[in-house]
């Protein structure tokens, strides 16, 4: 007769009963969960560029480049036109130069001209202006002043 | 680490990483044997107890502190291992028995328990259990777990875990009792 077997008379295995991980697992699985729950990287925003085929990131460069092309010229309204005046460019000639360049050369103008150009050479009207210096003062003299009250 | 301190500290983003490192160190080792008591082999233990503590992190902010955290995880383990070896069987067409018999090949395998006859009678007789039995069997048989807390881990009430758990070490006696029938012997073998 066979005796009954009791789970109660058996002697319960103090550790696991099956045979147990690798050495180290679990020095290891807290990391290798942590890593599972650890957000995502952000993908590089054009990482999908450099993944492309080169035709298409050729296509891609060459549009790029003309597109930029139309949208400097479709921005700036053609080339530019405003040049710097007359008076704007002797302003940035140094005086000194100036002298030099009218005072030498093929130029006709010699020092005495300068330092003679703002008075008026005495006796310049007399070829062209029939009256005499005391006539003149006279007419000049019958002129409106704007100080008169019925000059204006 | 307490486990109001791990939940206290989980709930500060600064802290989070830390608390559910000291929380992973803190169960690893009886999540995973309480998962590889179920599926035996040591890689699918591994892989599920990863997905066991993915899911604890993904849910134990909405975890409600009215229960034990220890249970909770224990819950979430419990399902992982029912639903694995629920696919297991549809993935392969596979019937109970032979599901089984792969365990039983990978228990047989294991050098812990093949060298005692007893424990080798008693991992056979286990194996033929369905799994929910086994489970139960497991939790009150090897961990000890008092059927309060076997209640929260299963959803299942008190008595109907008691009377589980006594079906199932009346069958594992009866088998390992006529274990060396040779009627049985030869339909293990089969």
């Amino acid at each position: 007769m066979k005796t009954p077997f009791s789970l109660s008379q058996y002697p319960r295995r103090a550790g696991q009963s099956l045979s147990s991980p690798p050495p180290g697992y679990f020095d290891r699985l807290p990391a290798q969960v942590m890593a599972r729950v650890a957000p995502p990287a952000r993908p590089a925003p054009l990482a999908w560029l450099l993944r492309a085929p080169a035709a298409l990131r050729t296509g891609l460069a060459s549009t790029l480049l003309l597109g930029t092309f139309a949208a400097s010229l479709w921005l700036g309204g053609g080339p530019a036109t405003s040049f710097p005046t007359t008076a704007t460019s002797l302003d940035q000639v140094p005086q000194a130069q100036l002298i030099d360049y009218l005072t030498s050369g093929e130029t006709h103008v010699d020092m005495l001209d300068l330092s003679e150009l703002p008075a008026p050479r005495a006796g310049a009207a007399s070829p062209y202006l029939h009256a005499s210096a005391s006539e003149l003062n006279e007419a000049l003299d019958g002129q409106p002043t704007p100080d008169d009250p019925g000059a204006l | 680490m307490e486990d109001h301190e791990i939940l206290s500290k989980f709930q500060q983003p600064a802290s989070r990483n830390l608390a559910f490192n000291q929380l992973v160190r803190k169960y690893q080792q009886k999540v995973y044997w309480h998962v590889r008591k179920m599926v035996i082999d040591h890689d699918d233990a591994d892989d599920l107890t990863q997905d066991v503590f993915v899911k604890v992190f993904q849910h134990l902010e909405n975890f409600r502190q009215d229960a034990q955290l220890f249970t909770w995880i224990y819950r979430i383990a419990t399902n992982e291992c029912l639903s694995f070896l629920k696919s297991k069987r549809r993935k392969f067409f596979l019937p109970l028995n032979d599901v089984g018999a792969e365990l039983l090949a990978k228990v047989e395998a294991d050098p812990a328990v093949a060298g005692d006859a007893i424990e080798l009678k008693l991992q056979r007789a286990m194996l033929r259990l369905p799994d929910k039995q086994r489970l139960v069997f497991n939790l009150r048989y090897y961990d000890e777990m008092p059927y309060e807390q076997m209640a929260e881990v299963t959803g299942t009430s008190v008595g109907a875990l008691k009377a589980s758990y006594h079906h199932a070490a009346r069958k594992i006696e009866e088998y390992i009792t006529n274990a060396d029938d040779p009627a049985l012997s030869s339909d293990e073998s089969a």
